[in-house]
This record gives C-alpha cells, structure tokens and sequence, in this order.
C-alpha cells in the first residue's frame, strides 16, 4: 500500500526551511512559491482538475535534481516531474501539492551520433526541437505527437507517447534505446546504453511510459531514423464514415501499411478548412488522410493500390498532394485540427480509446448512437490505422446538465472500448483521468504485480503519488470526484 | 531429482505453482523447445522443470486487424506457418525454428540478421499473460497495437529467461510477409575497406533489412551450410534486401552501384528460392557452434569492424549484424582451455567495454561455465534488477541462480 505523504501547505510551518534549501540548489531565479507565480501549474491539459503545486523548481542539472528529491524525502512532501504540461490526462497534476520539478531548463541536445543512430538529449527539450536539428541529416526521431511543438522529450518518454506516424514506426518506447534516471529515492540509475542490446532486464522500456511514477528521467538516449526516400500523400473523401472504415479495413487486410492513416469525420472538417482553407469538400461525410512512404520505385505503386481499394469502398474522389508544400498544409491541418474546434463549440472533451481496427464501424456507429442519446454533438479526428480513436464530445461548460452528460457518454464510449477489445488509453495516458478504468482493464492479480513493481522502486510513495494504479479504497489520496470535463488540446 | 510437469492450461499452471509457493518451494525452471536452455549461467539443477509443450494453441488470430494471441508453447515454424496462411509474419528470425517455441524465443529475445530493418521482440509483443512466483495469473498490455495503460510488463518479460514469471500466451503484432527478398554478398580486400563501405550504406539510396558482416572463418561456416560460393579468404559483407519483386531489383542495383567504387573483389547476388537458405545459415549460426564456445558481444555500430578485426586475429568465427552492433562470435577449437578460453574474452571484453558495450558467453561446455567469466562486470543498473527480482520473486523460486542473480556474482 502507498504510503500518502502529507501534504506541503502554504501555511505549514515546514515550508519555509523547505524553500530556503531549495532555493541553496536551484538558486533564486529556479523556483516558484507566490500563489500567483503558480497558477500556471495547477493542471496541464487536462483541466478538469486542479491542485496547485506547493513550489515549482526548475533544476538545470541532474545533480541538482538528486538534491531536490532528497529534500523532499527529508521533508516528507510529495515531488511531481513536468514537461510541458501537454498530458491530456492529469499526468501532471501535483497530487498532494509538494514540490513541482519542472525540466524545462534541462533541453540540451547532448550528443548526436549518425554513425551509430543515437541521439542524448535532456528531458526538457521540445521534440520538434530535435526533429528540426536532424533536419538535412537523412535521419530523424521517428516519434511525433501533434503536440510536438510544445511536448518535451521526457514527457514522450514518461507517456510513452505516439502520434499519427506511429502506424508503421512505432511509439516511443521502440525509439529509446536507454536513460539516466534520478530514481524515487534520489539515487541516479542509468538504463540500456548507446548499444542495442544491454544484459539484464530491459528496464528502459519498463520505464518508457510509468507516467513520472518510477522516477525522473535526466537524459535519454533515443535512436535515430533513417528518412524515408519518397512520400505520398491522399486524401481519401468519402460520402459516409462506414464507406472510410471500410477502406481501412481493405488497407490493412491487403497488407499495406501506410505510414500514416488518419480519418476526420465532417463535423471536424468543416472547422478545419474554416480555420486553414485547404479545399476539403464540406458536404464529405469523412476524409482520410493516408501517407505511405518508402523508395521512390514503390510509393507509386502503393499509392495507386490504395486510391483503387478506397475507390472499391466507395470514395467519392481521392486527391493526392502534388508538392510538399501541399503535403505540408495537409498535415498542418490534421495535426493542428483541435485548435479549430473553437468554431465548433465553447468547450469540449476528448477521449482516447483504441479498438482493434476492424471494430472501428462498431465503435463509430456507438459513438454517434451515443451522442444521440444523450444529447450531445460528437466529432471525431483520429489515428484511424491504429483503431486509436478521438471522440470530440461538444459542450458549453455553463451548463452543468451538459457537463454531465459529457461525462456519462464518455465512460459509455471507454467502456464499449473494452468490451470490443481494446483500451482506454492509446497514446494519452492513464495520469488520473483514466484511473477509474484500471479495474475495469486489468484484474486485480494484473494490478497487484504492477503495484508491486512500482513499490520496489517508488516504496515511500513519494514520487508522483496517485498517478495511474487506483489506491486501495481508504487510502485517502484517490483522485478528486471529477466536476466537470474540460477544454482540452488534443492529439 | 528433477521432475517434469507438462501443464495444458494456465489455471491448471497457476494452481502448481501457487501450490508450489506455500508448500514445497521446490525451484521450477521453464522450458519450450530446448534450445537455448544454456542461457544465462545457471549452475543449479532444478527441481522441476516446467514443460510447456503443452501450451501451444492459438487463441485469436484476427488477422485483417494484424494481430495474433498463441499459448507460449507453441513452435516458432509452426506460428510462421499459421501467419503464412495469411500472407502475415513475425519478421523475427529465430534459429533452430523447428524446436524453439515461442515463449522460449521470447524469454530468451532471440533475433537474428532482419533486426536491423524490422527490430527485436520488443517491438512486436503488445500483450502477454503469465504466472508469476506465487502462483498468480497475470496479463499485461492487451490485444490492440497501441495501449499505454499500466506498466509495460511486456518489455521487462521479454529477454528475462523465465525469471521473473511464466509467459503463458503472447499477443504479436504482425507484418505482411514481403513478396520476395534477396541478397548481395561482396568480399572486400579489408575490413578497413568494409567500414568505409559501412559508412557509406548509412546514406544508401535502398533500404536493406540486414546487413551483415563475416569473417573468412564463419564465411567459411556459412556458406557450407548455405551451399552458397561465399569467399573463404576475405572479409564479406552480406546485404539483404525484402519488398516486391520490383523493389529488390532495384534495391540490389543501387547495392551493387554504392559498393562498387570500394574495389568489390567478388560478389554475387542470391535470389528466391536460393535466398532461403542463406537466410537460414545466417540465423543458425549463433547456435550451429560444434567449437567450444559462443559469445555475444554488443558495440556501438562505429567499432563494429574494429571489434571484429580483433576477434578476427584470435582466430574466432565471426557473424556481425553490423548495422546493429550486434556480434555473434565462436571461439576457435584451438581454444582448449580455460585459461586460453578467458585469455580471450578477456580481451574481447576490453574492448567493448572501451565503448560502452559488453558481451557475454550465449553457450559453452557446461563443466567451464563456473570458471569462465560469463558475464564481466556488473551492469550499472543490475542492482535495480536485483530488487525487482526479489519483489516479485521472493522466495527466489524461478530458474534460482540464472541470469541476473547468477551474472552478479561473476
């Protein structure tokens, strides 16, 4: 059982020994305690709950890292690491308040190796920032999330996050190779290596995705890719979202597989060409938006067989992007479709489910079944190759009865994930959001031998404390009742 | 004396090894096909050996969602062959296919040359369900391609030969089989030579799935066992190429193209069906060994060719999946003694430690495993390896003395 430590407040007669050693180990410009300086960290995207952190220190070095866990050991208060703050799911939510550890300072690219595919970089670098320093190499860091402008490589590697490209390259768990860990109890470990295979237990991709509950990465060695020679780039209009399903389907049953395959319902067009004027037809039911890749002799070929199975599945038209730049303004569109949804409504909420793939007509056929019956107007923008979905639930947040039908459709949706094979959670993560749903996922036998590994590791508890293993029930620090969804970005 | 128990369904394991836990804590040691049961260091007889032959149906195969769900006992040639039927593969390459079971293959994270285009086990394993040291029947990961919920336990079974639980079924990502594939072998005067070729392929215009590196003995080896006319006297690189029929032409011509100005001394290229069977010995190799004993070393890329320049004047048989770092070596059968035997690793070792790598002993004479050293130094995380073992294995009941435990001490 997690030990819950007790809470740091403003008022506590601890706090202020508390900050004046950190202050010694990060300096005066490394920390934020004034009650205003801290608003900015009380939720990340996930808005629907909140809890201020008791203090926000932005350690540069691992060292200074080690010192501040050990503070808070000393302390006893609760310590919580941060990227950027783009979970969707809670994951960076200051549970118990205690002391924020933000890794923003930390984004030094510190080593890049073609020769043996490898780059180390510090946590707090931005992955686009990355992506654009392998620019020219022909390699590149294969992992892109849409929040890839803001997300910190130590947040990808905390999540596990994925993106549209991880249809045929994977998440990025199959693109780190090792890291340097603070562990809970201050100690620094260091995981794999620059080598591909390292003796022992792969604890790196044990810790690729424990969501700040096992420790604090301090680097991370992530492997290089080599750049596809050749693009090609549809988009697939369909008159109806079963007729886009259905060529999916046919996609992957003919054993093609696309570098990306990406489906917008016509809810989520209409915003996106209001906001971006690409020239999608309004009246389409669904798009889809298809990337193959690979040597220039072959995506020709591909190509041609997916624009004649979508055609067999009854797509009204299949354009294909002719130059780079309209390749790019594709994928500015889908990767920045949720900016858009502002158009659409006041608030919104978005699930991240994952289906096997042949299940999607089932589970799309649910989610407007669901939006009907209770109200609601749902769209949906998605990694539709992946059967990982993204329903958009609509709402004006001044109107609690919406708020608590959001809610209930929402769980109605998760749950008829599980009950077609899949899951809760595809690339977004567990953080606190999605905790209700563990027990539904997994047995208690499976969750036993995850709590157990995290108490191996993270025994006090102290580390990220109420973050993706629901607590046994008294425990006291179970998420808070969610009020109400929030306004959230999106994958 | 050791005992053998065969269970046919994972309740019916659970219940043994639960029992096991509470009674007789007798050590139990899990076994597929037998083939790499060497793995590890283990000096320690086990009590009972637990079979798993018996656990090889499949359970799901929806194959237009690319997914399958098998019982760990299954055969490798016989997974392959069901994925076959559907134009599907796991594009592992696994010696010895016709023993080695999937959970074996697993435990042990075999791969072989095609790692460097289509990676390890890791990459592939979405879902795994096992029992663990008491007795417990756990799942982790599920049944879809992508799934972050929980902790990804998949990653930490695969590669830990039976320590820390029973793998009982596995769900596998699946890729489409390619339609056809090929091979380009080219011997170079030196393996000076090769790594400029190395250097060079990193910006290849084609897309090879393997690209393999061998020294005169084991090209020797190799192309006995392939029937294939590999020199016997130079360095060869062998590069293999996967996709239509269109796309391995054309990949091979650019092959051909970019090595060409290094001063090719011979070369040949080896098509289907012929590929088989030089797919084959280059799998086999890591297990084929009648010599005294075979090692696995891991470099970065960039000291590959130095490594096995190395190696090479210690006269071991070397097959390197260079691209990866990844070197397979057999000691020569001059080798006769411990002492020589740890002469030589001893060096080895040296080096790749220089580089950050490490290499460890995969097979040799059992009567020398308690006098080699099998594993050099401590990896700096094995502490934390250690403690998890212990968390999750308490009373030290499965394989007691392999692996992490057993390295620890030499």
């Amino acid at each position: 059982m997690t030990v819950v430590p007790k809470e740091l407040t403003q008022t506590s007669k601890r706090s202020q020994p508390l900050l004046d050693r950190l202050r010694v180990v990060v300096g005066d410009d490394g920390l934020l305690h004034q009650a205003e300086q801290l608003l900015v960290y009380e939720c990340d995207g996930y808005t629907v709950e909140k809890k201020c952190p008791d203090v926000v220190v932005f350690p540069t070095t691992t060292e200074q890292v080690v010192e501040i866990v050990k503070l808070c050991h000393e302390f006893d208060v609760p310590f919580i690491p941060r990227g950027a703050g783009t979970s969707l799911a809670g994951g960076c939510l200051p549970i118990g308040g205690g002391v924020m550890i933000a890794l923003t300072r930390m984004k030094r690219i510190i080593e890049v190796n073609y020769r043996d595919r490898y780059a180390i970089v510090e946590p707090g670098l931005v992955n686009v920032h990355l992506t654009n320093h392998l620019k020219g190499s022909g390699y590149h860091y294969a992992p892109d999330p849409s929040s890839q402008g803001a997300c910190t490589i130590g947040g990808n590697f905390a999540t596990n996050s994925g993106g549209p490209h991880t249809l045929k390259y994977g998440v990025t768990v199959n693109h780190v190779l090792g890291a340097e860990v603070v562990m809970p109890d201050g100690s620094v470990a260091q995981l794999g290596g620059v080598t591909e295979d390292s003796p022992g237990y792969d604890l790196t991709g044990l810790f690729v995705g424990n969501e700040g509950t096992l420790g604090i990465a301090t680097k991370v060695i992530v492997r290089l890719t080599r750049d596809p020679a050749a693009y090609r780039t549809m988009l697939g209009v369909f008159e109806t979202v079963s007729d886009a399903t259905k060529a999916i389907s046919e996609i992957i049953g003919a054993g093609i597989v696309p570098a990306a395959l990406e489906m917008m319902d016509q809810g989520i067009v209409s915003a996106v060409e209001q906001a971006f004027h690409f020239g999608f037809p309004l009246d389409a039911g669904a798009v889809l938006l298809i990337e193959v890749d690979g040597l220039e002799v072959a995506v020709d070929e591909e190509a041609q067989r997916i624009i004649a199975l979508c055609t067999q599945s009854g797509a009204r038209e299949v354009r294909q992007a002719n130059t780079q730049k309209e390749r790019l303004l594709l994928w500015k569109c889908r990767k920045q479709a949720f900016g858009a949804i502002g158009r659409l409504s006041p608030s919104y909420c978005t699930q991240d489910g994952v289906v096997p793939r042949t299940k999607l007509p089932e589970i799309l056929e649910f989610i407007i079944a669901c939006g009907q019956r209770h109200g609601l107007r749902i769209v949906n923008v998605f990694h539709a190759g992946d059967g990982n979905i993204h329903p958009i639930l609509l709402f004006d947040e001044r109107d609690a009865e919406q708020i608590k039908r959001v809610l209930e459709a929402s769980d109605e949706i998760l749950g008829k994930c599980i009950e077609l094979g899949g899951s809760v959670t595809g690339e977004h993560g567990i953080g606190v959001e999605k905790i209700s749903f563990m027990d539904k996922l997994f047995a208690p036998e499976d969750l036993a031998v995850m709590g157990a590994i995290r108490d191996c590791f993270n025994p006090t508890g102290r580390c990220s404390p109420g973050k993706m293993l629901p607590t046994s029930a008294g425990c006291g620090n179970e998420a808070m009742p969610r009020i109400k969804p929030g306004r959230r970005a999106a994958m | 004396m050791t005992v053998e128990f065969t269970p046919t369904t994972q309740s019916e394991l659970a219940r043994f090894v639960a029992e096991n836990a509470v009674g007789d804590k007798r050590s139990l040691c899990p076994v597929g096909g037998r083939t790499a049961l060497h793995y590890g260091f283990s000096t320690q007889e086990p009590d009972t050996v637990v079979a798993m032959s018996g656990l090889a149906r499949v359970v799901d195969y929806p194959a237009r969602d690319m997914t399958i769900t098998v019982e760990a006992g299954m055969r490798m040639d016989e997974l392959q062959a069901t994925l076959a039927t559907e134009r599907q593969r796991l594009p592992i390459d696994i010696a010895q296919s016709g023993r080695a079971t999937l959970g074996g293959a697993l435990a042990t994270n075999t791969s072989g040359p095609r790692r460097f285009g289509h990676g390890t086990f890791r990459d592939y394993v979405i879902g795994i369900s096992s029992v663990d040291a008491h007795g417990r029947a756990f799942k982790a990961g599920g049944r879809v391609v992508k799934n972050v919920a929980g902790y990804d336990i998949c990653k930490l079974l695969v590669g830990s030969r039976g320590t820390l639980a029973i793998v009982t079924q596995v769900t596998l990502k699946l890729r489409p089989l390619a339609e056809t594939s090929a091979l380009l072998w080219c011997g170079f005067d030196s393996f000076a030579t090769i790594d400029r070729v190395l250097e060079r392929l990193m910006t290849s215009d084609a897309r090879p799935v393997a690209i393999e590196l061998l020294n005169p003995a084991s090209a020797t080896l190799i192309a006995a066992s392939s029937r294939c006319a590999l020199p016997t006297d130079l360095p060869v690189l062998c590069l293999g190429v996967e996709g239509s029929r269109h796309e391995v032409d054309w990949q091979i011509e650019s092959l051909r193209r970019e090595v060409a100005p290094f001063g090719v001394k011979s070369s040949d290229v080896v098509s289907e069906p012929e590929a088989a069977a030089l797919w084959q010995a280059l799998t086999e190799f890591q297990t084929c060994a009648d010599d005294p004993l075979t090692f696995q070393a891991n470099v970065r890329p960039s000291q590959c060719v130095a490594f096995i320049e190395q190696a090479t004047k210690l006269n071991v048989a070397i097959q390197a999946h260079a691209a990866n770092g990844i070197v397979i070596g057999q000691l020569p059968e001059s080798a006769a003694t411990v002492n020589e035997t740890t002469v030589i690793l001893n060096q080895l070792r040296q080096s790749t430690r220089a580089g950050g790598g490490n290499l460890h002993v995969l097979h040799c004479d059992p009567e020398w495993q308690p006098l080699l050293p099998m594993c050099g130094e401590a990896e700096p995380a094995w502490p934390l390896m250690k403690e998890l073992k212990q968390k999750l294995d308490p009373h030290g009941l499965l394989n007691p003395g392999l692996f992490v435990e057993g390295a620890l001490l030499r």
